[in-house]
């Protein structure tokens, strides 16, 4: 009897180690040079608290380079009024808790102006809590979900919702083949945003009068989805919607084509990263994907983003790095605003993050992706949206987002 | 639920199935000889994918410190199979010999053991995460030559579409695991691990090196996993540092309902629990993961020792 339960108790402390350790936060917190803990320093510190690990950094990866590019275009061109900006960088990994944890090390450690993160609209929904009660603005860089502004008073967003984009990949499917009838759709059931997502997606399909034949579930770390893909194109859909991340999505759009589906497919916002070429390679072609940014969008800070983007990367700027840049700039544009109003040396940081919040509400931004503002709440008003039409090269080395006019 | 969609489900079921039964054949490998399990089992299933994936293509893809690395071969996809599971092997040998052996030594507790396993886990996936990226990788659309990307088990009317990259994974890996049941079952060393799996002081006295076979468990474990993550990675893509963490937990599943320390009850685990996801309703399809732990939930209730598990007793 001993033995059994000393086993037993083995491999229930082992299971309970293991799913520990998949959801525990393997960050390791790295962070640059950490700032002075006033006003008086000689750099302005902006916390960027963003996915640096887990299977969301795929996502956070495009994240850091879009602000660091962000940090060097900024302080070339004299910082805030001649002090420069300084990026401290927390990793949040892919959970909650590490959001919460890059949060108060950014608020009461590095002492921040203000923070950029948390990548997912679920991180945001535990972690921006932290920041409305220390008073520190949050700007979501990839927060879409419904609901994260409403978080609090200091929380905004530059990622346009879902509710404004999906629809316009599903009128692109539409004007591609208006024999669209019947709608498959996929979305991820661990992932917030994708909830989010496929409601909005599934609301579309029925505004549009077309016939919802499944919805079929997944979770972001499935990797095989030969079940959902079969009984799905058993029922022989016309378009098939996609809410997920870019290797789940992708492995999903893979094994779909290679079971026979012909069909359209739209992939929701978590698909729309260059990251998804390299999992289906030749069968991501043709997927259809709403953006909220163009690499093509005229203007000179766009332009320089992109070169810089490129030389650096060798590849278009994804809409994750330009909405990471833009939460950046946002910050810049307002310290400088208030700057010139009352010198922030001169104010103490819990009235300088206060005023900083209020600026930023209150300005308008001429952005990589176009003029925008915040409504009262911290919601983002955006004017400018894009659909865009993966194509591959055909052996699947190259691949990019050819924009649809 | 239609006859066709059934045998395509079931079908489905068995290609997943087949390797979740070769991953658990490690897992059951180790706990054979030491009585622990090894967490870092779907590490190494990780790393397996990715040394065939540097060794077929040449180089370690283009995010990461080995970026600019390339290798001097571009081994063909068999070649860097086996070879590329030989390393993850040696891998386990290595982790073997710095987390296991020491442990083993002081005589300390399995818990332990198991403690350390976890952490070699996290060391390496994070590793991979440093030195390859988050990037995902996928394999040559040329892996397996110019096959079909589907064969139609069914009628024109009722179509049973299944990837090729399926049947393939099915057929190689039931040819290992018939290659393992006669290793352990017909070979002088497969017996002698049989022999220090059911009494280690004895086998010790009758002249069996058990610190040899120990290393050529782990090595084996460990080529099973690299082989396992391989075969997953081809069908579709090595999704990132932490893709082999999820099959780390169904592989536990597999061998506790087929029976710890059991080969055939680890394959027919691995089989019953592939077939059991995709034989979930479709609107259910996304708690596959609570069905099958479900049923082994029950299976712990009713029969503790598994399918094909013998009872333990112990004398008083």
């Amino acid at each position: 009897m001993k033995k059994i339960l000393s086993r037993q108790s083995i491999l229930t402390s082992a299971c309970v180690l293991l799913i520990t350790a998949c959801g525990s936060n393997t960050a390791n917190n790295s962070t640059s040079e950490t700032p002075s803990s006033s006003n008086q320093s000689t750099t302005i510190p902006i916390g960027i608290a963003i996915a640096q690990t887990s299977n969301v950094a795929l996502l956070g990866q495009e994240q850091v380079a879009g602000v660091k590019i962000a940090e060097k275009y900024f302080n070339d061109k004299g910082g805030i009024n001649g002090t420069p900006i300084k990026l401290v960088l927390q990793d949040t990994a892919g959970d909650e808790a590490g959001a919460i944890n890059a949060f108060q090390t950014l608020i009461n450690r590095d002492k921040v102006v203000g923070i950029v993160g948390p990548t997912l609209s679920q991180q945001a929904f535990s972690a921006d809590p932290v920041a409305e009660r220390a008073k520190v603005p949050v700007i979501g860089p990839s927060n879409t979900a419904k609901g994260v502004p409403e978080i609090g008073d200091y929380v905004a967003r530059v990622s346009v919702p879902v509710s404004v984009v999906a629809p316009n990949a599903v009128k692109a499917a539409l004007k591609q083949n208006p024999n669209i009838k019947k709608v498959a759709v996929f979305f991820a059931q661990n992932d917030a945003f994708s909830k989010s997502e496929t409601e909005i997606f599934q609301k579309t399909v029925k505004d549009q009068g077309l016939e919802l034949v499944t919805v079929q579930k997944f979770q972001t770390t499935d990797t095989d989805f030969q079940s959902q893909a079969t009984n799905a194109i058993n029922l022989k859909p016309d378009l098939v919607i996609i809410s997920g991340l870019a290797a789940d999505g992708g492995n999903l759009v893979r094994q779909l084509r290679e079971l026979g589906y012909k069909g359209l497919i739209i992939g929701g916002n978590g698909l729309n990263t260059s990251n998804i070429f390299p999992v289906c390679k030749a069968l991501c072609d043709g997927v259809l994907i709403a953006q909220a940014y163009s690499p093509e969008h005229p203007g000179e800070i766009n332009a320089a983003f992109r070169k810089a983007y490129v030389e650096q990367f060798k590849k278009e700027p994804p809409q994750f790095s330009a909405q990471a840049f833009t939460a950046v700039q946002v910050y810049v544009d307002a310290l400088k605003e208030l700057d010139n109003k009352s010198k922030i040396s001169q104010l103490q940081l819990p009235q300088l993050r206060t005023e900083l919040n209020k600026q930023i509400l209150a300005g308008k931004y001429n952005t990589i992706l176009g003029e925008i503002s915040f409504t009262p709440v911290g919601e983002v008003v955006q004017k400018d949206f894009y659909v865009a039409q993966i194509k591959m090269e055909k052996d699947g080395s190259q691949g990019k987002f050819a924009f649809l006019k | 639920m239609d006859i066709s969609l059934f045998i395509q489900q079931l079908l489905n079921g068995l290609s997943i199935g087949s390797v979740y039964a070769i991953f658990a054949l490690g897992y059951t490998l180790v706990y054979s000889i030491l009585g622990i399990i090894n967490l870092a089992h779907g590490a190494i299933f990780t790393l397996g994918a990715y040394f065939t994936y540097a060794l077929m293509g040449g180089s370690f893809g283009f995010n990461g410190l080995f970026a600019n690395l390339t290798l001097p071969v571009q081994l063909p996809f068999a070649m860097a199979l086996i070879i590329g599971s030989g390393l993850a092997g040696l891998v386990g040998i290595g982790m073997e010999r710095i987390a296991f052996k020491p442990l083993r030594n002081k005589g300390s507790d399995p818990l332990l053991t198991v403690v350390s396993s976890l952490g070699v886990a996290v060391v390496i996936v994070n590793l991979i995460q440093y030195l390859v990226g988050a990037e995902s990788y996928t394999f040559p659309a040329n892996t397996f030559g110019n096959l079909p990307a589907a064969i139609n088990f069914g009628s024109a009317e009722k179509p049973i579409p299944i990837r090729s990259v399926q049947v393939i994974i099915f057929g190689v890996s039931m040819v290992i695991v018939a290659i393992l049941t006669y290793f352990i079952n017909r070979t002088k060393y497969g017996k002698a691990m049989q022999a220090i799996a059911e009494d280690p002081v004895t086998s010790s006295l009758l002249g069996i090196d058990s610190d040899r076979f120990i290393i050529l468990t782990f090595f084996l474990s460990s080529f099973l996993a690299g082989l396992a993550g391989t075969l997953v990675a081809s069908s579709v893509s090595i999704a990132g540092p932490y893709f082999g963490i999820a099959f780390g937990l169904r592989g536990l599943a597999v061998i506790v309902l087929g029976g710890l320390g059991s080969i055939p009850g680890a394959v027919l685990g691995g089989l019953l629990i592939g077939v059991v996801e995709a034989l979930v309703p479709a609107e259910f399809s996304g708690y596959k993961d609570a069905v099958a732990f479900g049923i082994l939930f029950v299976m712990l209730l009713v029969r503790p020792q598994g399918l094909l598990g013998r009872r333990f007793i112990q004398k008083v």
